[in-house]
């Protein structure tokens, strides 16, 4: 009885509405707010070849072959594979691994799962966490961020550490990992893999203190928060949206006044001595005296004694955590 | 009628079984097969019925041979697809497979894959039945085909390279009733000696009137309708009534002891899973063993509709651990 419905099921003929069949089926499967694994053994199922769903920004991997297998397979996509972006331009991309190229059925059902699939993450989006995410929350439970730990590919028994970038989640690497130099980031401590929390919030306040390297905005573009010492206690107490102090105002002044200004009290600030800084500026000594004369005069202290030095250290690093809540 | 007020609404189904319903349900309805429907059911069977044998035999795997053997008293002979392992060296075990097919229908190809797979795993040699079918053939002949199928593989273990001391009976749906009268019968006869009996969500019970069944009405496969047709085609204006033997609908049986261990598997959205329930209960109740399962969301015959469904990639995995245990015992 049931043998000769699964007869014809399993020869979907496109000359025979099998368009229709398998629309039908993903209606049927967001109707019934299935899961995206059950969209990729329809699409397996429906194209009689295994099937994935890769998402690289999520970690999510999800392969099935038409019997309802679920192993993963350790076989790269190729290039040539029938695939389609489950919102375009994303990440998230179904593909049937066909090495001869596209069946007749395969964009059709590719199309379908794709929409299947976009329903479901638009779904979840609110609910899912990442396992980043969950990691680096200590509210929640430890058996939740083990379980997150071991989907990052962590080894729970391995120091890792957090990273915080402006514009993008949270990274957590091994503590023997390379950090990334490319981009501007705040590396919190190696900790154990359940003390990530901590190590989350001090990358953050690490991040407070970089700055994008220009001539606007001078600064380190990575810092490790071991490096910050007692300006994490100053970080704590300038909060996002509180009132700049008179010292971050004036350098505000002075930074209006020259395009050389800020990276020169910048260089100044971090330098060995005046000498190096005027190296590092590529300018002459005398050069450097004359625009550091200028800048005291509009910031009103004289920054070339060591305690105005200080001061304009201080300053430019209160300036930066205004800027960076 | 009260039964019916104690019903709530149908479980629902597996979120992939659903879906490849909803294909199904575009040619065929939940309650399609009514008794003028038969033909047209059996017509598109019809391309399964004439795979040549040579199909079967798994790249070699199995060698395959067909034969004709003799039925019950007076009755045409009974026609066998025996599928045995070529690597065995010594005598195997074998499967004696009933097909379903609401007892209207199905020959002895039907399912014969499924079963086929286990028989490879196990290394095991697949004997699989074709009994004559109603309306034409109603009771008793499709149980008494199937018992003296079963008898001449047993009478031919020699000859055939099989181990009596594992014979499993097995079959689906309406092969499952005629598995578990079959094993009845062997109790009954003195006949012989079966290591198990594996009733793939079996069709036991001729009255239709279970919850599950009034739940599941025109709904999924095999819905009420259908199996009123399928009872009615065997029992004809007995069905329901008090003489219905327990050959013909095991649910009747009033002894369950002294059975072989029984597998029972099936969904819990589907007509048959109430009399299932009972029947391995039942088995329990009479001192027997038995081992239950009824997959969630799983209309009937579910792991063959939806053989990708995550439920029929276990159903078919705890077939084949239970066989694996009643066979090593």
């Amino acid at each position: 009885m049931v043998r000769e419905l699964v007869g014809r099921l399993t020869a979907l003929d496109p000359q025979a509405g099998a368009a229709v069949q398998v629309i039908a089926y993903f209606d049927a499967l967001v109707a019934q707010r299935a899961g995206l694994e059950a969209i990729v053994r329809g699409a397996a199922f429906l194209a009689r070849c295994p099937a994935r769903l890769v998402d690289d920004e999520r970690r999510l991997r999800v392969r099935a072959t038409p019997d309802g297998s679920t192993s993963d397979s350790p076989e790269p996509a190729a290039p040539h594979w029938p695939a389609e972006e489950i919102v375009p331009g994303g990440p998230a991309r179904v593909l049937l691994e066909r090495p001869s190229g596209p069946a007749e059925l395969d964009r059709m059902i590719l199309e379908r799962a794709a929409a299947a699939a976009r329903t479901v993450l638009e779904r979840t989006r609110t609910r899912v966490r990442e396992p980043a995410e969950i990691l680096l929350d200590a509210r929640t439970s430890e058996n939740e961020r083990l379980w997150a730990a071991r989907r990052l590919g962590l080894n729970p028994d391995e120091p890792a550490r957090a990273i915080a970038f402006p514009d993008r989640p949270p990274l957590v690497r091994p503590a023997q990992a390379d950090v990334p130099q490319d981009r501007r980031a705040g590396v919190g401590p190696a900790v154990n893999v359940l003390d990530l929390p901590s190590s989350w919030e001090a990358a953050r306040t690490a991040l407070r203190l970089t700055a994008e390297g220009t001539e606007q905005d001078p600064g380190p573009r990575v810092l490790h928060a071991g490096e910050l010492g007692p300006l994490a206690v100053l970080a704590a107490h300038i909060h996002p949206g509180a009132p700049a102090d008179p010292d971050t105002r004036a350098l505000d002044r002075a930074a209006a006044s020259a395009p050389w200004m800020l990276r020169t009290l910048d260089t100044v600030a971090a330098a060995s001595s005046l000498r190096a800084a005027a190296t590092a500026l590529t300018v002459h000594h005398s050069t450097l005296q004359t625009r550091l004369a200028q800048a005291s005069r509009l910031l009103g202290w004289d920054v070339r004694t060591p305690a105005g030095r200080l001061r304009l250290h201080l300053a430019l690093i209160a300036r930066r955590l205004h800027r960076n809540p | 009628m009260t039964q019916q007020s104690r019903v709530g609404p149908p479980p629902p189904f597996d979120p992939t079984v659903a879906a490849t319903l909803a294909v199904v349900h575009e040619t065929m309805p939940p309650d399609g097969l009514t008794p003028e429907r038969i033909p047209l059911y059996r017509a598109a069977a019809a391309e399964v019925r004439s795979r040549p044998a040579e199909e079967f035999t798994r790249d070699g795997a199995f060698a395959v041979q067909e034969r004709a053997v003799p039925g019950p008293q007076g009755a045409p002979e009974v026609p066998l697809l025996i599928c045995r392992p070529t690597g065995a060296a010594g005598p195997t075990g074998v499967i004696y497979y009933i097909h379903g097919g609401g007892m209207v229908m199905g020959t002895n190809r039907h399912g014969a894959d499924d079963l086929l797979d286990l028989a490879l795993d196990l290394g095991m040699t697949l004997v699989s039945v074709e009994y004559r079918l109603a309306p034409e053939h109603p009771h008793p002949a499709p149980v008494e085909d199937c018992y003296a199928g079963l008898l001449w593989t047993v009478e031919h273990a020699g000859e055939l390279g099989l181990d009596l001391g594992r014979v499993v009976v097995a079959g689906t749906s309406a092969g499952g009733g005629l598995a578990a009268a079959v094993s009845l019968l062997a109790r009954d006869r003195g006949g012989p000696a079966l290591a198990g009996q594996m009733l793939i969500c079996p069709m036991l019970d001729d009255r239709n009137d279970t919850p599950s069944s009034i739940q599941m009405a025109g709904l999924g496969i095999w819905d009420r309708t259908c199996n009123d047709t399928g009872w009615t085609a065997l029992l004809g204006d007995a069905r329901g009534g008090p003489d219905v033997s327990p050959y013909a609908a095991p649910a009747r049986a009033a002894d369950l002891s002294g059975l072989p261990p029984a597998f029972v598997d099936v969904g819990s959205a589907e007509t048959f899973r109430d009399e299932d329930v009972a029947y391995a209960t039942r088995i329990w109740q009479a001192g027997g063993v038995a081992e239950l399962h009824v997959w969630p969301g799983g209309c009937h015959g579910f792991d063959m509709l939806a053989p990708h469904a995550a439920i029929s990639v276990e159903a078919r995995e705890a077939r084949l651990r239970w066989l694996r245990r009643v066979l090593a015992s």
